[in-house]
C-alpha cells in the first residue's frame, strides 16, 4: 500500500514541476518540455499494444499521422476549436482501429510488426493525396498562441492517459492482456476473451497516438505528410518504451523523458549522428537489458509490480463452500461425445469415439502414446474443429462455440505440457480464470482465495510459477481450471511428474469437485494414478475406443495388454 | 496495345530477377535462423551506394563492383551475427521480439550512416544505356544484364545450399539447430556464414539494382518491405516459392507503375503485403517451406 502512495506522489511531484516549467519558463522551455511531453504520450501508447498486449508494432505513426490530419481537417474543414479537434481525433483513430485491429491482429510477431509499418506507409501515401491538407506540400494550420499553453495543455493529456494505463493496468482488462501476451492458447483456456483485449487494448493504443498528432499539429501549426509519419517519431517512441521498461506503467514515463532529453541535447549538437546514436541505443538495450530501467531495479528487488487484487483474504474469511450439489450419477450425461473423428492430413488422429460422462463421476481415459487422447481433449474444448460427429453439452452441440465461451460454460482444461503465464504470480495466474466467470472482484478474490487454499499455494501466492517445482505448477494449472467452476474438467495427464504427496492433494481436489457434481475425465499414461477416484476407464488405440468399463476388469483385458504390450506379451 | 502489354510483361518477368536476389538474402536468413532482419532493405542501399562511389571514383561498372559491394557486406553481416544476434540467444521466449527490435534500431543505423555517407538525394548509376529490340520491344540492356547476374548469384546459392557439404550445414542448421548441433555441426558458426551470406546477397543486389532505378538512402525501409513480401508470399524460408513470387511482383510492380504511377504501384505492395498475411500465411505455395 506504502508503494502505491509512492508511485502517485512521485507522479505527482513530476506533474507539478513540469506544470510550472510550463506555465512560468520561457517559451524555449516550454516548447522543449512540449517535444518530451507529446512523446511521452505517444510511448505511452505504443506500450500499451506492444507492451501490455505482446504485439510489437512498427506503424505506430500510422496513427499519430492519422490524428494529425484529422485534426488539421477539423480544425479547417469544420472550423472547430483545438480541443474538439483533439477529441475528434482520438476518437477517430479508436473508430478506425477496431476495423483494422480485427484485420491486423490475426497477424502475430514479425508478421503484426511489419504489417502494422506497411499501414504506416499506406495512411501517409493516403494522406498526401488529400487536397484540404495541401497533398504531399502540406499546409499550414490554425495553431496555438503560446507555446506555454500547449505545454500545459499535453502534460494535462499526457498525465490522463497515464492515468488510464495505470488504472487498466489494475484491472481485469490488465489480467487478461497479460494471460493474452504470455499465451494466448492457455488464456482461453482460462476463459479470456482474447479477441476483445487485443482489439481494445489496440484501439486505446491508437487514440493516445492519436490525440499525440493533433497535439503536434496544433503545437507547430503546420502539416505535412513526411513529417506527420516521420520514422525517427517511430524510433523514439519505441526506445523510450524499451529504455524505461516495456510491459510497465511507470517505464514509458521514465524512459520518456529520459530519451527526449537525450535526443533534444543530440539534436543540438550532433543533428546529423542524432539517429544513429539512438538507433545504437535501440540495439545495445534490445540486446543486452530487454527489461529496461524498470527491469533492472525489479530485478534486484528494489521495486515489485503490486499483485492485482491481492492479496488474498484472510483464511477466516473465505469459509469453504460446502453447498454441495447433489450426486447425480446415475442422471443424463453431461458431456457425450459421439462418433466424433478428426484427421490431420491423412492422420486419422481420432475414428468414430462415443463417450458420456455424467456429473459427480471421472472418466478415466488411457491409451498408449499417440492414441489420441489429447487431439480428442482438443475436440471436446473446440480447440480443434472434428471432421465428424459432435461433441454435446448438455445436449446441446458445442460446434461454433469459442474456446473461451465454451470454458465459462463449464468446459475446463489443463494441458499436456504445462502452460502457465510466464509474468503472472500464482495468484494471478488463478484469478484471471476466476474473474472470467465470478460476476463482481469480491467474488473473484474470494474464489481464487479459497481455490489457492485447497491445492495447497496459498503461502506461495506471490511467487512467480516458475520457482514452483514441477509438480507444483502442474497442480497450479489444475487450480486454475477449477477455478473457472467447471461442469466438466479435462484433465490432460495432469499428475505426471508429480511426487506422491502431490498426487494426494489432486486427488481431494478432485474428490470435492466430484462431490459437488463436476464431472471429470482424466487422461493418463499410469492408470493406477486415478484409478481409485475412476468410476471408469475408456481405452483409446490408434484413435478407436478399444475397450470401457470399470478400471480392474479393463486392465486385465486381453485386447488393452496387447496395445500396451505388444501382441506376443502374456500375461 | 498488345506490344505495350508484351514489354510490360518481359520487363515484369525480368524485373523479377532483381527481386529474387533482394529476397533471397532474407529468406536464407529467415531459414536458418527465424530472423527477420529489419535492416535488409538498408544493406540493400548501402550496397547500392558503396557500388555508386566505386563507380565514381574508379569508373567500375556495376557489373564488376557488384561482388566488391556484397564482399564488404558481407564481413559486416558477419559482424552483425556475431555481436549482436548471437548474444540475444536464439530459442528463447522473448528472442523473437529482440531480434526485431535490435534490427529496428540496427536499421536506423545503417540507414543513417548512409546518409552522412552520402546524403539524401536519389542517386543512380548510369549503366548500358542501350536497349534491345525484339521486333517492336524495346529492352534496356542494363535490366537485362542486372538481371542475368541476379539470377545467377541466386541460381549459384542454391546449388551451394543443395548441393555441397557446406551448404548442406546450413540447411541442417535451419531445420533444427539442436540437430545440428548434436551432428557436431558448429552452428554458431554456421549462422555467421548464413546471415553474412543473405547480407552480402543484399549488397550485391543493391549494387545491381542502383543500375536500374534510383534510390536514397531513406529507401531501405521501402525494400525491407519489398523482400519480405516476396518471401512471404512465396511462404518464408521456400526458394521455389520466392522465385515464383518474385516473378509476380515484378509484373504487379511494372504494370501498376505504368497504369496508375509510382505512388499506386508502392502502396499496392504494402497492400498485396498485407493481404498476404492476413489471408495465406503460408505462402501461394501452401506449405511451410524449408531452405
Amino acid at each position: 500500500m506504502k508503494q502505491r502512495y509512492g508511485e502517485g506522489l512521485v507522479f505527482a511531484a513530476v506533474l507539478l514541476v513540469g506544470l510550472a516549467i510550463a506555465g512560468f519558463g520561457t517559451g524555449y522551455q516550454a516548447q522543449t518540455l512540449f517535444q518530451m511531453v507529446m512523446m511521452v504520450l505517444l510511448a505511452v501508447g505504443w506500450n500499451v499494444i506492444s507492451g501490455f498486449t505482446g504485439y510489437v508494432s512498427f506503424g505506430q505513426v500510422a496513427f499519430f499521422g492519422f490524428g494529425a490530419f484529422a485534426a488539421a481537417v477539423a480544425i479547417l474543414n469544420l472550423d472547430v476549436p483545438w480541443y474538439v479537434a483533439m477529441g475528434i481525433a482520438g476518437a477517430a483513430a479508436a473508430l478506425v482501429a477496431l476495423p483494422l485491429g480485427l484485420i491486423m491482429l490475426r497477424l502475430s510477431g514479425i508478421f503484426f510488426a511489419l504489417g502494422m509499418f506497411g499501414l504506416a506507409r499506406i495512411f501517409q501515401l493516403t494522406a498526401s493525396s488529400i487536397d484540404i491538407t495541401g497533398g504531399p506540400m502540406g499546409t499550414t494550420v490554425p495553431g496555438a498562441e503560446s507555446p506555454n499553453l500547449t505545454a500545459i495543455v499535453a502534460i494535462g493529456i499526457t498525465a490522463v492517459a497515464v492515468a488510464i494505463t495505470y488504472a487498466v493496468s489494475r484491472s481485469r482488462l490488465g489480467l487478461t492482456l497479460m494471460a493474452t501476451r504470455d499465451d494466448p492458447v492457455a488464456a482461453q483456456a482460462a476463459g479470456v476473451d482474447i479477441w476483445k483485449a487485443k482489439v481494445i487494448a489496440f484501439c486505446i493504443s491508437a487514440a493516445f497516438a492519436a490525440v499525440a498528432g493533433a497535439l503536434y499539429v496544433w503545437n507547430v501549426g503546420y502539416l505535412d505528410p513526411s513529417s506527420a509519419f516521420a520514422g525517427t517519431i517511430e524510433l523514439q517512441s519505441v526506445l523510450m518504451v524499451l529504455a524505461g521498461g516495456i510491459g510497465t506503467v511507470w517505464g514509458p514515463v521514465i524512459g520518456g523523458v529520459l530519451v527526449s532529453l537525450l535526443s533534444t541535447f543530440l539534436w543540438a549538437s550532433f543533428p546529423m549522428e542524432q539517429q544513429i546514436v539512438l538507433g545504437v541505443l535501440t540495439m545495445a538495450i534490445a540486446v543486452f537489458a530487454p527489461t529496461g530501467l524498470m527491469g533492472a531495479l525489479r530485478q534486484r528487488g528494489w521495486i515489485r509490480r503490486a499483485p492485482i487484487w491481492g492479496p488474498p483474504l484472510a483464511a477466516s474469511a473465505s469459509p469453504v463452500t460446502t453447498t454441495a450439489v447433489p450426486r447425480d450419477a446415475g442422471g443424463a450425461p453431461v458431456l457425450t461425445c459421439r462418433k466424433l473423428s478428426v484427421r490431420f492430413g491423412g492422420v486419422k488422429a481420432v475414428t468414430e469415439v462415443d463417450l458420456d460422462v455424467r456429473a459427480g463421476e471421472m472418466l478415466a481415459i488411457i491409451g498408449p502414446n499417440g492414441a489420441g487422447k489429447s487431439s480428442l481433449f482438443n475436440l471436446m474444448s473446440n480447440f480443434h474443429r472434428p471432421t465428424g460427429g459432435q461433441v454435446l453439452l448438455d445436449g446441446q452441440p458445442i460446434l461454433g462455440i469459442a474456446p473461451f465461451r465454451l470454458a465459462r460454460c463449464g468446459i475446463a482444461r489443463t494441458f499436456q505440457t504445462s502452460r502457465l503465464f510466464r509474468s503472472m504470480s500464482v495468484w494471478e495466474t488463478v484469478l484471471v480464470a476466476a474473474a472470467s466467470v465470478a460476476p463482481d472482484r469480491h467474488e473473484a478474490v474470494r474464489a481464487t482465495t479459497e481455490i489457492l487454499d485447497r491445492i495447497g499455494l496459498l503461502d506461495r501466492w506471490d511467487d512467480p510459477p516458475d520457482l514452483l517445482p514441477p509438480g507444483r505448477q502442474r497442480l497450479l494449472e489444475i487450480g486454475r481450471a477449477l477455478a473457472l467452476k467447471p461442469r466438466v474438467l479435462l484433465l490432460d495427464e495432469a499428475m505426471a511428474g508429480m511426487t506422491l504427496q502431490e498426487i494426494e492433494r489432486v486427488h481431494d481436489a478432485l474428490r470435492a469437485a466430484i462431490a459437488r457434481g463436476t464431472a471429470v475425465v482424466a487422461i493418463e499414461h499410469v492408470l493406477p494414478a486415478i484409478a481409485p477416484l475412476a468410476a471408469r476407464v475408456q481405452v483409446l488405440d490408434f484413435g478407436r475406443t478399444i475397450a470401457e468399463g470399470i478400471p480392474r476388469e479393463v486392465l486385465r483385458d486381453p485386447i488393452v495388454v496387447e496395445a500396451y504390450m505388444g501382441a506376443e506379451y502374456d500375461a | 496495345m498488345l506490344t505495350t502489354v508484351a514489354t510490360l510483361v518481359i520487363l515484369g518477368l525480368i524485373w523479377g530477377g532483381v527481386y529474387l536476389l533482394m529476397a533471397e538474402g532474407l529468406n536464407l536468413i529467415y531459414g536458418v535462423m527465424k530472423v527477420v532482419n529489419l535492416a535488409h532493405g538498408d544493406f540493400i542501399v548501402f550496397g547500392g551506394l558503396l557500388a555508386l562511389t566505386l563507380f565514381e571514383t574508379f569508373g567500375v561498372s556495376p557489373a564488376v563492383s557488384f561482388p566488391i559491394a556484397g564482399l564488404l557486406i558481407f564481413a559486416f553481416g558477419a559482424l552483425v551475427q556475431f555481436g549482436v544476434i548471437e548474444r540475444i540467444g536464439l530459442g528463447r521466449p522473448d528472442a523473437e521480439l529482440r531480434t526485431l527490435l535490435a534490427t529496428f534500431g540496427l536499421s536506423y543505423v545503417v540507414a543513417n550512416t548512409s546518409f552522412l555517407l552520402w546524403g539524401s538525394q536519389f542517386q543512380s548509376i548510369p549503366f548500358l544505356q542501350g536497349s534491345i529490340q525484339l521486333g517492336t520491344i524495346a529492352i534496356p540492356e542494363a535490366l537485362l544484364m542486372c538481371s542475368a547476374i541476379a539470377f545467377a548469384i541466386a541460381i549459384v546459392v542454391h546449388i551451394w545450399l543443395t548441393h555441397t557439404m557446406l551448404g548442406k550445414s546450413v540447411r541442417a542448421v535451419a531445420q533444427s539447430g539442436l540437430g545440428a548441433a548434436s551432428c557436431g555441426l558448429d552452428i554458431v558458426w554456421l549462422r555467421i556464414l548464413a546471415f553474412a551470406l543473405g547480407s552480402a546477397m543484399a549488397g550485391s543486389a543493391g549494387a545491381l539494382l542502383i543500375a536500374l532505378i534510383p534510390f536514397q538512402t531513406a529507401s531501405g525501409s521501402e525494400l525491407t518491405v519489398q523482400a519480405f513480401t516476396l518471401i512471404a508470399l512465396g511462404g518464408l524460408g521456400n526458394y521455389g516459392g520466392a522465385f515464383l513470387a518474385a516473378e509476380l511482383l515484378g509484373l504487379v510492380e511494372v504494370f501498376t507503375q505504368y497504369l496508375y504511377g509510382s505512388n499506386a504501384a508502392s502502396a499496392l505492395i504494402y497492400l498485396v503485403f498485407i493481404g498476404v498475411l492476413v489471408c495465406r500465411p503460408q505462402g501461394l505455395l501452401g506449405r511451410v517451406g524449408r531452405v
